[in-house]
Order: structure tokens, then sequence, then C-alpha cells
């Protein structure tokens, strides 16, 4: 029984996460003690108890613990299960990080699954959809696993109400070496506005602003009305594909924040980005450390690594006999090594 | 590690507010609805919302539900309409509630209940206060409020108000009402003034709402201990304190091989005769109440395990190999000290160290005087709903037997059996269902010779003969002492057939055509004698 202390580091519901999903792919259980520790609330609030239970449930596993406000978790794993899977999570939740917790696990499987994840898509404390689907899965695409995601209805803060269905094809064995050094040259870009049962010159003036500070083609601005969303939403979300890799960094309209301010804070996270030449933004880094752990390994290039992504890092190495480096680089990027030899 | 509270799916009970969680369609989104809020905490998880709402708002509801579905897809929504002509009445209110929780099923072992205080009228909150306090609701109360911060969708906060702790007692004190009605339940009903008596009534109430811990009642026969046994298992029934049935049973039908697989059960072929499985009664009274009367009388094999029972709540059934679980509460009751028993090595001391956390010694009439005006008035309401036809006292009559029962005279060694059947005999005699001057009197002289010699009726010596020397020739003791208490009845009553009532008036209780007369008649015959021959 491997221990894993929860108020380790950034001491938030990453450590759960990985540990679960780590536990049940390599059958090892583990006890996880001081859940959330360092946080208002400590112990599960719901959407980690929604991520309990999904990977309790992919992996037939016995739990122990699992109750709101619970700060010891013993998660006893089974075997892995392939199939077709749904889950709700509550409160806006973000559906991606119940993702984020059993997409690894199924890629383990032996064989093709269906998720359905009910809750949020896009809100502030999780990357929204776009993300996992342009800029996260394609790299696990490379790796040789099939996946593909789609977004049912969007489900945006506060109302909630959404619904992505993700599909997974493992690879049939360990996933492959991935390496992300540099971007390789600009494919495409699109700025699209996501406008839900709100007036259709939010998103235009939001775009107008956006395009005013940043170089892009007028063909990739586009306004997208919602009108399947059950409440009122908008979000502004710029892709950027490169070679190599693709970035998808958002922001989000909310009452009491003009929409043109919105568009140019997007418009500096774009500038920020280009201008730092680190392939791998934050979110994405964070992302990657577990499947390439759990594959065959690999090297990206960052910028300086979060306190979430070094949390992450140090609960990999103790449920995983599986060596990271961290290498900081002259042009300030920091190369992360997994699996070095 | 054990399963927590918190574990359990959590029930919410809220009204809709038809001010509060009404808002524009288009802007609902923008505005804090506590009933929505209620479900959007990432710490607090709703299982299912009983949503109350007035039937005209059905399209608010709907709507309430719908969003709720859509921030907590966890929770599922059951519509319950109520209608209240007008919501600030008190009376309709509560009577509309507590018609709601009583027809509810409340699942208290596997579900978590909390009422939710932030909708609906003051009087609403006021309602659902009582109605959690008296344990009608077995939950807890939640209060919501607006998020400090404006913005959209800031969730606001929330606290949960148990009333079960002590901190609210001051509170819970000021809203007596339910708890004077659950007084009242005790006594079925009577307004007693014996002030000794009302308060081992309001310790018990206490004891019955807040413990699970076993009762002993004692008391001298007749003082009432079986029916109150029924009341205290309808009051934890009500406030759902159990769920099973009551087991009533009393120790002193429980002699030899038998009682132990009555109260215990057996296995099938556990000894000759034993043709299946039988359950035993402190199985049947699982998640119930076990009363035990007489317990006094119980074998002392059977108080080992019954003292197993209580402490570990299971026990070996007869010839079987397999323990079984039975989780009841037990009121005992005895007429004994059961010290004393225990002196004389016939009472477990630990059973009764186990079973005597709360003993309650219930008077007998005679030390209530100021009870009997009135119980007899509810002797009169008892007679009149098994006769079903009313009786009543003129002031004279009502005054004479008053005066005689509460008296030097009102000895009541059979309690209230012997109480209840004065003013049974009485009604029933009376002219017209009213009870006068002379039928009064007539029952004064009849209880007299009741009790004037206890000897004649139950002493078990010789008796100072008071029948002529011939009659009694011949006869044995036995016989003897049955002849003079039976003479000594007929010499005090009017006729052959006020005599036999006297006589039989137990066993008359249970026949629907009492031929008193008739068994008089007949056993004087046997040694040759007439009413005649008596009464003289």
């Amino acid at each position: 029984m491997k221990l894993i202390d929860g108020a380790f580091g950034e001491g938030g519901g990453q450590i759960l996460r990985t540990s679960l999903s780590l536990s049940a792919i390599t059958g090892q259980p583990v006890t996880i003690q001081n859940v959330r520790a360092g946080r208002a609330k400590p112990g599960l609030l719901r959407q980690h108890l929604t991520a309990l239970q999904a990977a309790a449930r992919v992996c037939g596993a016995e739990v122990e613990g699992d109750a709101l406000g619970s700060t010891t978790v013993v998660f006893t794993p089974g075997a892995i299960q392939a199939g077709d899977y749904a889950f709700q999570v509550g409160s806006a939740g973000s559906a991606h990080l119940v993702l984020q917790t059993i997409l690894p696990i199924l890629l383990a499987a032996d064989g093709p699954s269906e998720i359905s994840v009910e809750g949020g898509t896009h809100n502030d404390h999780a990357p929204p959809f776009e993300f996992l689907a342009q800029a996260f899965l394609p790299l696990i695409h490379r790796m040789g696993a099939g996946v593909s995601a789609t977004l049912v209805r969007p489900g945006f803060y506060p109302a909630g109400g959404g619904r992505v269905v993700l599909r997974v094809a493992p690879p049939g064995g360990p996933l492959g070496p991935l390496e992300v050094m540099e971007r390789g040259p600009l494919a495409g870009q699109r700025c699209q506005a996501l406008v839900a049962h709100l007036p259709y010159s939010v998103g235009q003036r939001e775009l107008a602003a956006f395009s005013a500070r940043v170089t892009w083609p007028t063909h990739g601005l586009e306004v997208v009305p919602m009108p399947a969303s059950l409440g009122p939403g908008n979000a502004v979300v710029a892709e950027l594909r490169f070679a190599h890799v693709t970035e998808v960094l958002t922001a989000f309209g909310s009452r009491g924040i003009r929409a043109e301010q919105v568009g140019r804070g997007l418009a500096d996270q774009v500038r920020a980005y280009l201008s730092a030449d680190a392939p791998v933004g934050e979110h994405l880094a964070d992302q990657l450390l577990v499947p390439l752990a759990m594959g065959s390994g690999g090297r990206f290039r960052t910028g300086p690594l979060s306190l979430h992504a070094r949390t992450n890092i140090a609960v990999i190495q103790q449920l995983l006999d599986v060596g990271v480096e961290v290498a900081q680089r002259d042009d300030g990027t920091v190369e992360v090594t997994v699996g070095a030899p | 590690m054990a399963r927590r509270e918190s574990s359990k799916p959590l029930v919410v009970f809220s009204i809709l507010g038809t001010t509060l969680d009404r808002a524009n369609r288009a802007q609902r989104w923008e505005r804090w609805r506590p009933t929505v809020d209620l479900c959007r905490h990432d710490d607090l998880v709703v299982k299912r919302l009983e949503l109350i709402y007035p039937p005209p708002a059905r399209e608010l509801a709907e709507l309430v539900a719908q969003d709720v579905g859509s921030v907590s897809p966890e929770t599922e929504v059951c519509l319950r309409p109520l209608d209240f002509s007008d919501p600030w009445d008190f009376e309709e209110v509560y009577g509309g509630l507590l018609d709601f929780t009583r027809g509810y099923r409340f699942r208290p072992e596997k579900e978590r209940y909390l009422v939710h205080m932030t909708t609906g009228t003051h009087v609403a909150q006021i309602c659902w206060f009582l109605l959690a306090e008296s344990r009608h609701v077995p939950g807890a109360l939640i209060q919501t409020s607006p998020p400090k911060k404006r913005g959209v969708g800031q969730v606001g906060k929330y606290s949960i108000i148990d009333l079960d702790l002590s901190r609210y007692d001051r509170i819970a004190q000021r809203f007596g009402v339910q708890t004077r009605d659950n007084l009242s339940f005790l006594k079925s009903g009577i307004d007693t003034k014996n002030a000794a008596f009302n308060r081992l009534i309001e310790h018990m109430e206490r004891v019955v709402k807040h413990s699970k811990a076993p009762l002993l009642i004692t008391g001298p026969t007749g003082a009432g201990k079986s029916l109150l046994a029924k009341k205290i298992y309808a009051l934890r029934k009500q406030q759902r304190q159990v769920e099973g049935q009551l087991v009533e049973v009393n120790c002193a039908t429980l002699r030899g091989d038998g009682a132990m697989s009555t109260l215990f059960g057996h296995k099938k072929g556990a000894f000759t005769g034993a043709v299946g499985d039988r359950p035993g009664l402190l199985m049947a009274a699982h998640q119930g109440v076990l009363f035990l009367d007489e317990i006094g009388e119980l074998g002392l094999d059977e108080q080992a395990m019954l003292l197993r029972a209580l402490e570990d709540k299971r026990f070996l059934p007869v010839g079987s190999d397999r323990e079984v679980e039975s989780d009841f509460t037990l009121i005992a009751g005895t007429n004994r000290d059961l010290w004393l028993r225990v002196e004389e090595g016939r009472f477990r001391e630990d059973l009764l160290a186990r079973i005597n956390l709360w003993t309650f010694e219930l008077p007998g009439l005679a030390a209530r005087p100021e009870d009997v005006a009135p119980n007899l008035e509810y002797e009169l309401d008892r007679f009149e709903e098994a006769e079903g036809r009313k009786a009543s006292f003129n002031r004279e009559a009502r005054e004479r037997f008053l005066t005689f029962a509460t008296g030097p005279e009102g000895r009541w060694p059979g309690n209230f059996r012997d109480f209840n059947a004065a003013v049974t005999r009485m009604c029933t005699l009376a002219p017209g269902g009213r009870v006068d001057v002379p039928t009064v009197e007539e029952e004064v002289s009849r209880l007299r010779a009741q009790w004037r010699s206890p000897s004649a009726r139950v002493a078990p010596g010789p008796v100072q003969p008071s029948l002529p020397e011939h009659i009694l020739e011949g006869l044995d003791l036995f016989d003897r002492v049955q002849l003079e208490a039976v003479a000594g009845v007929c010499r005090e009553a009017k006729s052959l057939s006020d005599a036999g009532r006297v006589l039989f008036a137990e066993s008359r209780k249970k026949k629907a055509n009492p031929n008193d007369a008739d068994r008089l008649r007949k056993y004087l015959a046997r040694f040759g004698l007439t009413f005649a021959d008596v009464s003289s």
C-alpha cells in the first residue's frame, strides 16, 4: 500500500487525480491522506468525489473514504474495464477534470471505451473543451492512441449542464514516445467567440478588440452562437496550430467585464505565448506528464514549471519507477525529460 | 473505516420561493435563487430535492427543477404540489406540512434529511422549525444566504442548524408546544394534576425523545404500566425513532422449557417438537420496542441471554450455532422489588444494572387523589367509545363519588383496573346513561365490600367462618375459603345478578354475553345452597 500525502506541494485536487490514475494503471493500492489539506474547504468536494467514483468504476476499485469532506481515501484498484461510461459532475464543476483522471486509465485498457461526462465544459477553473479537443488529444493521438472528443452541449458557468463524449481506442501496448521541442512553422490560426444566450454583438466586440492587438487573418475570426447551452455564457478561444503542437488559449466573459477587455486579455495571452518560444504551455505541460510517464516517455520544452506541475512530477515518481529530469535552459525555458535513460 | 454520516444520500425539503426563486427567464442566472443555489455547493450534494410548491406556480417550479438539473445533475427533483389558501395562516400551514411529513416515507437509516428554511413565508419557517424540533422531520435545518461578492454565478453560503445540539436547547424550550402535545399523549390525553406524576411523565418524555436506553417501569398492579409502554412505543414510532413493531409479553406466562425459544427463537430440530425455525419475540421486535412485563418472573437462563442481547444486540437462538442480530429498545415492567430478587439470587444484578438506567415508578391511584377527577372524564370517554353510548354523572352523584374515591376509604388496591371497573359498572347501571346518587351509593357499598375484607377474597389461611357449621362441615379448606368469600359478596349484593357481576368482574369483560348469575347459581348449587341461603 503506497501512502501519498495530499498536503504535499501544491496540496490540491491534482494529487488525488494523478494518484488515482496511476494506482489504477499499476494495480497498486494507494492511501491518500490529508486530501486537499491546504484549502479553505479541505477534503473531497463534489468534483473530486465524482472523479474518485469514476476512477473506481472504470477499474472496479474498492474505495474507503468516498464522502464529501473526507480527508483520507483508500483506493484498491481491480481490473480495468473498457466500455461505455457516463458520469455527472455538478456545481458546474469541470467535466474536463473527470476526463483527465480516467483517460489515462482507459488508455491502458484492452479495448475501446466511450465516456460521457455531464457538467461544466467552459469555466474559469479548468481548461475548456477546445483545449482538450485541439491541444491535448492530438498529442495523445501522436503517441499511438485513437482518441476523439465531441461537445454534445456546452455547459457554461454557472448553469453547467453541458455534455462531452470522449472515445478512446488504446494503442494495444504502451503509449509511444513523444517529443515536443519546437513548435515548427505556423499552420493555422483561429479565434472563436462563443456566445450562449447573449447578444451576438458581444462576440463581435471581443473579436474586434482581439484582432486590433494581434496579427490575425480576418477569416480566422468567428462568432459562434451556442443555442443548445442551458444557461448564458461567453468565452473567446484562440487556437494556434503549429507543425508540432497546437496551443489553445481562452478568456472568459463575465458580467461587469467589458467585451473589449475580454478580447484584449486574450490577445495579451497570445502575444506572451508567441514571444516566449516555449512550445508547450502551462496547462499542456501539466497534462502530458502522466501519459508520458505511463508510456514510453519523451521530452518537451515549456516555460518555468508551475508548482502544480512540480507537485505532479513528485506524485508520479512516488507511484511509478520512472525518472523525470527538469533542466533549465539558457533561453529561460525548461526542458522536461520523462523516462530519461 | 466507519462510513460517515455524510456518505448517506442527502434529501432536502424546500418550499418553492415564489419571490426569491422567481426570476426573469433570461436573467435568472444573474440572480441568487436560494433553491437553485442550494444545489450548487461543492461540499454539499443534494441527492434528492423535495420541492414543495403551490399548484398555481407549477411553471416556476418546473423551471427551478430544470435549472437544478443542470447545475447539479446528481440531484433528482421531486415536485410536490401543496396548496395553502393562505400561506400566512399558521394553522393551515402547520397542518399542511404536518400531513406532508406524516405521509412521507422517511428512511433515516438510509438517507440524511435537511429542511431548507430560507424560502416560504415566515409562518412556514416557524412550522418547519417545529416539525424538525418535534422530530416529525428526522433531520436538521439548512439556511442559505446570498454571496457576499456580487457577480454572476457566485455561490452563496449555507449553514446547517441541528436542533439536537444542546446550544439550541434554549430556543427549543421556547417552542414547547409539541413537547406539551407529547406529554399529553403519554398521559393518554388525561389532564392529570398530580405534580409527582406529571414530573415523572415529563422526565419520561425527555428520556424517550433522546435516549434509546432501556426503560424500567415499576408500580403496583393496575397502575397502567402496560398502557404507558404502548404510549411510549407510539410516541417513538411517531417520532421515527423506531421502525419495527411493539412486541409485548408477560414474563409470568413464560415458564419452563418453552420460555427460551419463545423469546430467542429456535432452529428446526433444536428439540422434540421444534418442527420449523422460529424467530422468537426478540427478532420480532427488531427495530422496534420489546415490552417485557413482570420481568422479575424471567428465569435466570433467559436473563443471561437477554443481557447479552441488550449489550451486543446479538444472541444465540436455541439449537443454533450462529448468532442472530436484533436491535430493539427494551421497556421492562415490574411490580416487584427487583433488588430484593437480586438478594434472593433470583434476578441477575448485572441485568438489573443494565435496565435500571431509567426507572419510572408509577404511583398507585390512591397516591394521586388529584388525578381521580381527570381520570373519571377519561373513563367516561372510554365507556362511550367502547359502548357507543354516552354516560355522564349528575352534579351530586359526581361529588359523592369523588368524595369517596379521593377520601380515606378510596384505597383502590387494584388501581386503574378497579377504577375502570367501578366506572364501567356505574355507567352500565345508570338509568338513561345518567349516573345518579343511588347508583353511586350502590357502587360505593360494592367497593367497600370488595375492599373491606381482602383476606376473605384472597386469604390463604383458615378464615373466621361466617357460614353456619352444617354447611361448612365436610368441606376442604380449599372450598371453604372460596365459599366464605362468595358468601361475603352475596351478603353485600342486592341480587344474584349483582353478586355475579362483582364475582366475575374480570372474566365478564371478555365476554359478549356474560351470564354471571347463572354461573353463581350453579356454583352455590354444588354446595346445596341458594342465593337466599347465603345472602341473609
